[in-house]
């Protein structure tokens, strides 16, 4: 039997655009971190160099509950390169609790039973000793 | 009324070729040729250069006055435009308040991209982090999100996205211009038909990264007579809005800048979309088509699949859809896509939209 096509998954970058350590960091422990604006007393996601609302950088960390619901999926069937192992897999937009959208991958789920507002929770996807990524699953 | 103090005065247009091994220098030469033979203007005369930012080029960051050295050009006014797509239609409006403001008199507003045969520069940013490990398809994944979400909010016809992936494929079998290798005729159950890429986006949803160039000329009206030009187009009406929503963590992602832009563009001008005979949207997926037909007023929103189901958006019908075949049905040479069908609508009004084939219309 031909044994599938392996290619490393790629592992994410930190610090390229700013510092992000602390999410990553967390992440081996598998806490989710998000950035707080301590002006406007929001959330927001990805991590900015200021606050999406204020502009200012009175930002902190904070750890998030990981309860959210599904906003919106894809079933990838045709991979992003490097991903050629996982097809199909599902990308989605998760609404957490905090108020922020995330870009994250759908796992142990069935996307055929997808439905707007499905509550899903954090799980966590070891990519090597280094990187765990918050990936999350129907609750 | 909107303004008619600014004239575009010429155009040109390379073909789109599939990895056709040129640059995006050489490319645009050829259109500057074809604007110097159409509209006599000397090149001394040009003194203005505005560029689109494009995939093959944008790692060298003097790629505007590289251009300017290749043409031999020596311009008192120099403009690169980031926005995409957007930026050939962005370069008109900018070039308009340079020469308004005297910077410039004549503008030559380049789109030029060699994607398919130039590796493409890294957009980077959180895209390393937070994108590529979650495997997202690129645009075509972003567009899978919003078709998904589009789906769950109105409802969208499949036959809908059929008849538009047919009425584009069919204009581009007459531009004498499209990609080659898209010049294959489609019928709507092949478009049903066709595999999904990332569900719910099929392949015939999406454009096919080529290479290609387009470009027009734009100077005040006063001088376009001055130079004895014949063949004026005028912009009346323009909006543009960049990252919208983007001051939010969370909003309706349905809900586009064309919701803006357009209503802007149409006052600007003093027409409603009833008024509109030629429709030359940014079509990098089909579903971009209709978010534009609903955002910019054509119809409510949630109405988009029975607006284009009960159109006739033919090059014979009430709404002529993207006549040279769009981005879908031309190929899309890179970030210069934009002037596809920017060129196409200012050929057909010089034309005064005889609408016949491309190669009866040259």
């Amino acid at each position: 039997m031909r044994e599938a096509k392996k290619t490393p998954r790629p592992l994410p970058r930190p610090d390229i655009y700013m510092n992000t350590s602390p999410f990553w960091e967390a992440a081996k422990q598998r806490r989710l971190m998000l950035q707080y604006c301590k002006d406007s007393n929001r959330y927001q996601w990805f991590p900015r160099p200021v606050s999406i609302y204020s502009g200012k950088r009175n930002l902190e960390w904070r750890e998030a509950s990981g309860k959210g619901i599904l906003y919106t999926w894809t079933n990838t069937l045709v991979p992003w390169p490097d991903h050629e192992d996982r097809v199909p897999y599902v990308c989605a937009l998760v609404d957490l609790q905090e108020g922020v959208r995330m870009l994250v991958n759908l796992i142990n789920c069935d996307a055929s039973k997808f439905r707007e507002g499905l509550p899903v929770r954090l799980a966590w996807e070891k990519l090597s000793d280094d990187f765990n990524v918050p990936v999350f699953e129907p609750t | 009324m909107g303004k008619r103090d600014i004239a575009i005065v010429g155009y040109g247009e390379t073909k789109v070729e599939l990895r056709s091994g040129r640059s995006s220098y050489d490319l645009a030469g050829e259109v500057f040729e074809q604007i110097l033979d159409s509209t006599g203007v000397a090149k001394s005369e040009i003194d203005g250069i505005c560029v689109s930012e494009t995939m093959s080029e944008t790692s060298n960051p003097f790629w505007p006055v590289f251009m300017a050295e290749m043409l031999g050009l020596v311009p008192t006014w120099t403009q690169v435009n980031g926005l995409g797509g957007a930026s050939t239609i962005a370069g008109i409006a900018r070039a308009a308040s340079a020469i308004r403001d005297g910077l410039c008199k004549i503008v030559l507003v380049l789109a030029s991209d060699a994607q398919s045969s130039y590796p493409p520069t890294e957009q980077g940013v959180q895209r390393w982090e937070f994108q590529y490990q979650t495997g997202l398809r690129g645009p075509i994944g972003v567009f899978g999100l919003f078709s998904q979400r589009y789906r769950l909010q109105y409802g969208l016809k499949d036959e809908a996205h059929a008849k538009l992936a047919v009425t584009q494929r069919n204009h581009a079998l007459m531009s004498p211009n499209a990609c080659a290798k898209l010049k294959t005729p489609i019928t709507e159950q092949e478009y049903l038909k066709s595999k999904y890429v990332s569900e719910p986006l099929r392949m015939l949803d999406s454009v096919m990264v080529c290479d290609g160039a387009s470009g027009v000329l734009v100077t005040s009206a006063e001088n376009a007579k001055r130079l004895g030009m014949k063949k004026m187009v005028y912009p009346t009406g323009y909006g543009e809005i960049t990252n919208f929503n983007g001051d939010k963590a969370v909003s309706d992602i349905t809900e586009t800048g064309f919701s803006v832009a357009g209503p802007k563009a149409l006052r600007q001008a003093g027409l409603a979309p009833k008024d509109i005979k030629l429709f030359t949207p940014y079509d990098d997926f089909l579903i971009a088509i209709l978010i534009q037909l609903e955002q910019i007023g054509f119809c409510g929103r949630g109405e988009g699949s029975n607006f284009i189901l009960n159109t006739d958006m033919t090059y014979k019908g009430t709404l002529p859809l993207d006549t040279s075949g769009g981005r879908i049905s031309a190929g899309q040479p890179g970030l210069a896509g934009g002037g596809i069908n920017l060129v196409e609508a200012v050929r057909q009004f010089v034309w005064r939209g005889r609408r016949t084939s491309g190669r009866e219309r040259e």
